[in-house]
């Protein structure tokens, strides 16, 4: 009724009807399978599975924050409140990890820790050699790897909010008379509280929705479980119940980090501030802070990094190197390119109506496109499958499918740029534009469309890059032998070849880098 | 013509009776002895600032933005550490060169500019910061007595974002005030608050300094300010110390251009000593610097000190009139081209192109000599 009322308005409103659907079809699909399933399928889930893997997926979550808590934290504060040589290159190399998807960390790590690897063979020379050390396949093995790759979520926050920090707060604690340590504990900490909870809750959310580390490293989470009973039992109905329980925790944690953040809103800092000065550190104070620095950076990036360029280089991943590996190539680029392209045409009207006519209606259609955000891979995986085997099933094992579940999936990340890049351009200057003689299109080509160009240019590219290394969706989708390179790491690797894994893998982490530097470039000024 | 000299002769000179006691390293709360700070791009140095303070006195420190006012503050709350130089607290070296003593253990209380109220904490709370030495009861005690002091009554649950400007400037006070300091340290406390509310905080602020008889150094770029708090003013220009003196010497007998300048509207004329006054445009004054003869000088005139009478023979002109409500200030171009403002009753209104007749009350005129470049 609103769209009839609205249809002479503009096509554009149309288009961001059409795209609200598309987004809020599937997962109301996936929601009607969920409740629409026969009362004993939910009692058989929730008697047997379904207690286990809320636990496994809420102490994994739990377990990773608190590492990423002490190790995001602890590595802002030095970078941010010392002066020592090398800060810089540490500043820059503590955001890397983020490079590497957690499936191509696992599947190091799998190495690394595993029964008979490098690292137990240098515990038992320190420790007897019946000693063994922790399992890669065990809940420290998952927490170890996703706290590695997901700490910096917790660094960036807490680094720009430490940058931006009014001293005169530590400066008027201590002319109270509190000691430094006190001043920490009792001022410094507290208020940067909200951006080390942001910090958490991106962590938490990247727990709950991952799929790569958990199906290498056969830790049962709910995402998991989604995974295998679409495959392994072909059971959609179950999987979908197991997914709303999946959104719903995924929307637990996220209303928590809102209410909380709604408390502390307060807490900005208005007004002129001094940012801290650096305390400059003699050599021994470098020393130990380069080795802090340098083991979390080796850990999380640097070993790893070096094992991949190491096996890419060793015969077998050498033999491998055809006509059939760059085809892997191409199909990720081909796919890539494509969603980018398609996420990018679609977030555009969304993004343009709702800063230019914020009607509820344009607002609700740029919410709904969030919906993504808490969407694990699986689950938009499965919300695409149904719509498409429920109305459209001769699409169903083509690339249209994956396309609109990555859209599906990385839209949110798309429209973070999108939204801010043209809510920065003032509608006076496009309103100039008509009063020197343009109509709307040729405002929008020599005006608008200009002035968006970068914010544009950044969301295609991230959400190539988003697209490059996704996996979960991927493999439940993809037409049938049609493998990208993030598949064929999580293939060979779940053989432990990890040579054959290695060159697929690295060229993920290296596509991945400029990724990292454009979401940079537009942090870092900012702090 | 008339004027009422009374209250601003060189007389009155209350602080300075006791320029002996001043100096006595005993009888000062505070003593800087040719203080230098590092120099650093992004803080102004300051350079060779001696001063003291006696218990109880406002100290005000008056400058332009850049001038190290507030870099002079920060050192003596132990925040910038010093070239060279001392500074006693209490008789105690708290700063030199090779020492500086943490600023907890100073026992100084600092009003920030934006005041920091801790935005985590309630305002009895953000109050009892300090006091965490003491027990409960001590310390709920010591909090509602400066709630009562500073009229915070009622507000000791709120958040710092609940509260007014004025009422979080008091809060910002209370929380220095009530571990009782040695010394107050004030940075600019009026600037964050609109014209009304801030000359009434002021009035406020001083009795309460007052009845505490509070130690306290004040910075601020605002001239009158200084005179309504201040018992002496240091003005501060490029880092260094122009002139330290009780308000009415500052304002009537600056001793340099640029102090002139800065705390009110001035006038600079030349004029030649022929025969031992001064000859000008506007007529002779005394010679007060004993110029030699010939020399050249300039003459400050206070726009006050200049009346004007409408006289069709005369060759001034007004060219413009600013009202400012309770008075009317002229611009009057003389026959040179020179430049110069009176200050007239808020109801004598004169149209621009008047002719008038300038009558210069000579008592407040002050002279530099004019080899002496003007400071920006």
């Amino acid at each position: 009724m609103i769209a009839i009322h609205r249809l002479s308005v503009s096509t554009l409103q149309l288009a961001v009807l059409a795209t609200a659907a598309l987004i809020l079809l599937p997962l109301g699909y996936v929601t009607t399978l969920a409740l629409s399933a026969d009362p004993a399928v939910w009692q058989r889930l929730w008697a047997t599975r379904v207690p286990e893997l809320l636990l496994n997926t809420v102490s994994l979550a739990g377990a990773v924050a608190l590492l990423t808590l002490s190790l995001g934290v602890s590595t802002a504060w030095m970078v941010t409140r010392f002066e020592f040589p090398g800060r810089r290159f540490w500043e820059i190399a503590l955001v890397l990890p983020l490079a590497m998807p957690t499936y191509v960390l696992a599947y190091v790590y799998n190495y690394l820790l595993g029964f008979g690897g490098p690292m137990e063979q240098l515990w038992q020379l320190v420790a007897g050699p019946q000693a063994r050390i922790f399992s890669p396949q065990s809940f420290w093995g998952v927490t170890l790897v996703m706290a590695l790759d997901t700490f910096p979520f917790v660094y960036l926050l807490t680094r720009s909010a430490l940058l931006s920090f009014n001293v005169s707060f530590e400066e008027v604690a201590r002319t109270c008379g509190a000691s430094p340590l006190r001043t920490m504990f009792r001022v410094t900490l507290p208020l940067l509280r909200p951006s080390i909870v942001a910090g958490v809750a991106l962590v938490v959310l990247y727990v709950v929705s991952d799929f790569g580390a958990v199906s290498l490293l056969r830790y049962q989470t709910l995402t998991y479980a989604v995974f295998q009973q679409m495959t392994g039992r072909s059971d959609n109905q179950a999987a979908s119940i197991l997914s709303i329980l999946l959104v719903v925790l995924a929307l637990l944690f996220l209303l928590a980090e809102r209410w909380f953040r709604r408390k502390s809103r307060f807490y900005q800092t208005t007004g002129r501030y001094r940012a801290p000065q650096r305390i400059q550190r003699g050599w021994l104070h470098t020393g130990l802070l380069t080795a802090c620095l340098a083991s979390v950076v080796g850990l999380a990036f640097g070993i790893p990094t070096s094992l991949l360029v190491m096996w890419s280089f060793s015969q077998e991943a050498l033999a491998i190197l055809d006509a059939r590996f760059f085809g892997f190539v191409w199909n990720s680029a081909l796919l890539s390119s494509l969603a980018a392209t398609a996420a990018v045409l679609v977030g555009l009207p969304l993004a343009y109506l709702a800063s230019r006519k914020p009607t509820w209606l344009n607002l609700g259609c740029l919410q709904a496109a969030y919906a993504g955000y808490v969407l694990p891979g699986p689950v938009a995986a499965l919300a695409v499958l149904v719509l498409f085997l429920n109305i459209m099933p001769f699409f169903y094992g083509t690339v249209l499918v994956l396309i609109v579940a990555y859209v599906l999936h990385f839209l949110p990340a798309g429209l973070q740029s999108l939204e801010p890049s043209i809510q920065q351009i003032t509608p006076n200057v496009e309103e100039v534009a008509r009063t020197l003689g343009l109509g709307v299109r040729e405002t929008w080509r020599r005006v608008t469309l200009p002035l968006i160009r970068n914010g544009v240019i950044v969301a295609w590219v991230l959400i190539f890059l988003q697209t490059m290394k996704e996996l979960p969706a991927t493999l439940l989708l993809r037409p049938v032998g049609f493998d990208t390179l993030a598949i064929r790491v999580w293939l060979e690797a779940s053989e432990e070849y990890y040579q054959l894994a290695a060159p697929s893998a690295l060229l993920i982490v290296l596509v991945g880098l400029p990724a990292l530097f454009l979401l940079l470039s537009r942090d870092w000024r900012a702090a | 013509m008339m004027h009422a000299p009374s209250h601003t002769t060189h007389t009155d000179t209350g602080p300075s009776d006791s320029q002996v006691d001043l100096y006595g390293p005993t009888a000062s709360i505070l003593e800087l002895r040719s203080v230098s700070c590092a120099y650093e791009p992004t803080r102004p140095a300051i350079q060779n600032i001696s001063f003291s303070i006696r218990e109880g006195e406002i100290l005000c420190l008056l400058g332009p933005s850049g001038c190290g006012k507030t870099t002079i503050l920060r050192a003596i709350a132990g925040f910038e550490p010093v070239r060279s130089g001392q500074i006693f607290l209490s008789d105690r070296l708290v700063s030199s060169a090779s020492r500086t003593v943490p600023t907890e253990e100073r026992r100084v209380g600092m009003v920030f500019q934006e005041y920091a109220l801790f935005p985590h904490l309630r305002v009895a709370d953000n109050i009892a910061f300090g006091l965490h030495q003491l027990s409960r009861a001590e310390r709920t005690s010591r909090v509602q007595d400066m709630l009562q002091l500073t009229g915070l009554e009622g507000l000791e649950r709120r958040y710092p974002h609940e509260l007014s400007g004025g009422q979080q400037q008091r809060v910002a006070l209370s929380r220095a005030l009530v571990q009782n300091p040695v010394l107050l340290l004030l940075d600019e406390p009026f600037s964050n608050l609109d014209p009304d509310m801030a000359s009434r905080m002021r009035q406020d602020l001083h009795a309460l300094l007052r009845r505490t008889k509070t130690t306290t150094i004040l910075v601020t770029h605002d001239h009158d300010e200084a005179f309504a708090m201040a018992d002496r003013i240091a003005v501060l220009n490029r880092g260094e110390i122009e002139q330290l003196d009780s308000p009415e010497l500052i304002y009537h007998l600056p001793a340099t251009r640029f102090v002139a300048d800065f705390v009110g509207q001035a006038d600079f004329i030349t004029g030649q000593i022929q025969q031992g006054v001064v000859q000008t445009e506007l007529g002779a004054f005394p010679n007060t610097i004993d110029g030699v003869e010939e020399a050249h000088v300039v003459v400050m005139i206070r726009p006050d000190d200049i009346h004007l009478i409408p006289n069709k023979s005369a060759e001034p002109r007004i060219v413009a009139r600013q009202f400012r409500g309770s008075e009317n200030l002229y611009t009057v171009q003389l026959p040179s081209g020179q430049v110069v403002h009176s200050s007239e009753s808020s109801t004598s209104v004169y149209h621009e192109g008047t002719a008038v007749e300038l009558r210069v009350s000579a008592t407040h005129t002050v002279l530099f000599s004019a080899e002496q470049p003007p400071r920006p």
